[in-house]
């Protein structure tokens, strides 16, 4: 459905520019250094050549139709070429603001592209967005200072968003983990392709493993729930739901109404069909990442492992606590994993959970420590503090851990606490999939986003 | 429509409410076939929040005084008024639906009194609900443990999940349903009976 937007054979740009501070230089240049393997045609009645491009007079000129056609000019000159752009286009994206979100001058605009695109079976992404970044095939629409921000890399992660600020900023922060998009599609004003297409063709999209949205409001609520109850028995969605709106009509004067604003009512909505709720940027990728890399917990009890016994505590409250915590069980560890850590892997490391090995701890502990949860029945998921601060851990604890995730039994979750080193070693856990976070908090929230996840998976069984 | 219409369609759903009349004259008080105390309530489309305007009368222990009350609502409101019985015990709870502008009727469930006035301790599910997506909603209050069986009180969590299955079966058969508040519900030991209903078309 949206093959020819992610990997389009062919793009125009109309409003090519050679002004480098402009969207139709930026989108040019985007192409070029992202490595886009199609062709290129840049749109401007000046002609020439523009970084190395040949450049033509009108959309008319360019020798073949292409997929996608990104247009850099402003509304209303938009509105004036879109016929000739959709006669020749898949899909198009009208960058420029200037349209509904203005008024009603810019709803007559939007009208008018609408009802051109659909004439000539064109669709249309937008208008007043960023647009759509797809690491693995270079295409990149979006206007950025790239000395100050970073595009992600190819990666596992398909995030639809309404906004393409927040969109932009969250994957510059964490492009910092080396974390991995596969699509980037900004909604905008959304007044064709709406995020139920979308969420239903990530869905089916093999390189995406997980579905993240940030959504103001739906375009069709109930169509969503559809979508969404059939694409998360398959693949998890997070949703970042902002916008709270209040009740009007009627029904406002009964308690029911007073009390469901449409949060409440979003809330209880998303429970229905899978979804999962992050409340900010952080959390959502986040979740993200435990869910795309993670295994869902099938129950409630957690080994901890750490070489810091504060961090132990910590987390034990955390899981524990149903404030200020998930409300989930330490582990009771068999009497054989007991048996096994002290005699067999560390002969002073408390072998009650939190598993603490101590400041003593080496590669090759954490190696059999694990080994041994990994087999225990009353262990359901397991929290491994990677700590590199004390002498006897290496870089070589990433492939201990990344074996036992991969290998292992148990859904694993990994923290890291501490400044460069702990960065560099989060970013390699993160080129192996490995879910992990650079706090207690984040970490013991990914946990419990698992286990929701698992809790999804049979709650949408048992329908 | 006024409470009394709004109980007749909730008890063609199997939706238990008090036993009751409605009186459009004083003498029609003289044939009653209910038990004493009772409740006096004026039944008018036009009054939503009865209590507030001195709309209820609680506890009428004989026909004298049920006779005197009656007249009184009677004449302040001139509106039929329904006669119940009045049941204790058990836990209020509350029910109720609405119509969300994005994801279209949603009902909610929470415990009555000022677990909802105060900690807004309710939730919701989009309609037509499961019985596991009801199973789920009695589970996620924050005051659940009240529907276990606190200080002797025991409620029947079977008779309030067929409650919010039977006013799921309700709302997809009148779609054009605007609201609903069923509060307070009497949870008890082996039904739910719907002391107050309001519903809005």
């Amino acid at each position: 459905m949206f093959d020819k937007l992610i990997s389009p054979d062919s793009i125009a740009v109309v409003g090519a520019s050679s002004h480098p501070n402009k969207i139709g230089y930026v989108v040019l240049e985007n192409l070029k250094n992202n490595g886009y393997k199609g062709r290129i045609y840049p749109v401007n009645p000046k002609g020439g050549e523009i970084l190395g491009f040949k450049v033509y007079p009108s959309i008319n000129d360019v020798p073949e139709e292409v997929d996608l056609s990104v247009i850099t000019l402003p509304a209303e000159v938009t509105v004036k070429i879109f016929e000739d752009v959709a006669k020749k286009s898949k899909f198009i994206i009208p960058i420029a603001g200037g349209f509904g979100e203005t008024g009603k001058e810019g709803k007559e605009r939007e009208r008018k592209i609408l009802e051109i695109a659909r004439k000539y079976n064109a669709r249309i992404i937008g208008p007043n967005t960023v647009g759509i970044y797809i690491p693995s095939t270079g295409v990149n629409t979006a206007l950025v200072v790239p000395e100050r921000s970073r595009f992600p890399r190819d990666g596992d992660i398909a995030f639809i968003t309404q906004s393409g600020a927040l969109g932009l900023l969250t994957m510059d922060s964490v492009s910092m983990y080396n974390v991995g998009f596969s699509s980037f599609i900004n909604l905008g004003n959304r007044i064709d392709v709406n995020e139920n297409e979308l969420l239903q063709y990530f869905g089916e999209d093999e390189k995406s493993k997980v579905v993240i949205m940030y959504i103001e409001s739906f375009a069709n609520g109930r169509e969503f729930m559809r979508i969404a109850r059939n694409v998360s028995k398959k693949k998890p969605i997070v949703v970042l739901k902002a916008g709270r709106t209040k009740r009007g009509g009627k029904a406002a004067s009964l308690h029911t109404g007073a009390l469901g604003g449409s949060d409440a009512v979003a809330d209880g909505a998303f429970k229905q069909c899978g979804v999962i709720r992050a409340y900010d940027e952080i959390e959502l990728v986040d979740y993200a990442r435990a869910l795309a890399y993670g295994k869902p917990i099938r129950g409630d009890r957690i080994a901890v492992v750490t070489s810091a016994g504060g961090v132990g505590v910590v987390t034990t409250d955390y899981i524990e606590s149903e404030v200020r915590g998930i409300g989930m069980k330490m582990a009771e560890l068999s009497d054989e994993t007991k048996r096994k850590i002290r005699e067999e892997v560390v002969p002073f490391a408390s072998v009650e959970n939190p598993v603490d090995m101590t400041a003593q701890a080496s590669d090759d502990d954490y190696d059999g420590v694990l080994a041994a949860l990994n087999e225990d029945p009353n262990v359901d998921a397991i929290l491994v503090y990677a700590l590199f601060q004390t002498p006897l851990i290496s870089e070589k604890l990433v492939d201990i851990i990344t074996k036992w995730h991969r290998e292992g039994n148990k859904p694993i979750v990994v923290g890291t606490i501490g400044s460069e080193f702990a960065l560099n070693m989060m970013r390699k856990f993160e080129d192996n999939k490995v879910p992990v976070y650079p706090s207690i908090e984040r970490s013991v929230k990914a946990l419990r986003v698992l286990r929701d996840r698992a809790k999804l998976l049979e709650y949408l069984e048992g329908l | 429509m006024n409470e009394y219409e709004a109980k007749l369609l909730l008890k063609d759903y199997g939706i238990k409410v008090p036993k009751g009349v409605l009186i459009n004259d004083l003498s029609e008080i003289d044939n009653l076939n209910l038990n004493y105390p009772l409740v006096a309530k004026v039944a008018s489309e036009k009054i939503l929040h009865k209590t507030d305007v001195g709309g209820v009368i609680l506890n009428i222990k004989n026909k004298d005084e049920l006779k005197e009350k009656v007249k009184e609502l009677m004449d302040k409101f001139s509106s039929p008024i329904l006669v119940e019985e009045m049941l204790s015990g058990g836990v209020e709870i509350i029910v109720g639906v609405t119509k969300d502008p994005t994801f279209g009727h949603a009902i909610m469930f929470g415990l009555g009194g000022i677990f909802t006035e105060v900690f807004k301790d309710v939730t919701f599910r989009v309609l037509p609900i499961s019985r596991l997506d009801a199973e789920l909603m009695l589970n996620e209050i924050k005051g659940k443990k009240i529907l276990e069986g606190y200080r002797g009180v025991r409620v029947s969590k079977e008779a309030i999940i067929g409650l919010l299955l039977r006013v799921s079966k309700f709302v997809e058969d009148n779609p054009d349903l605007e609201g609903m508040d069923l509060n307070p519900v009497l949870a008890r030991e082996n039904d739910c009976v719907v002391l107050d209903a309001k519903i809005i078309r």
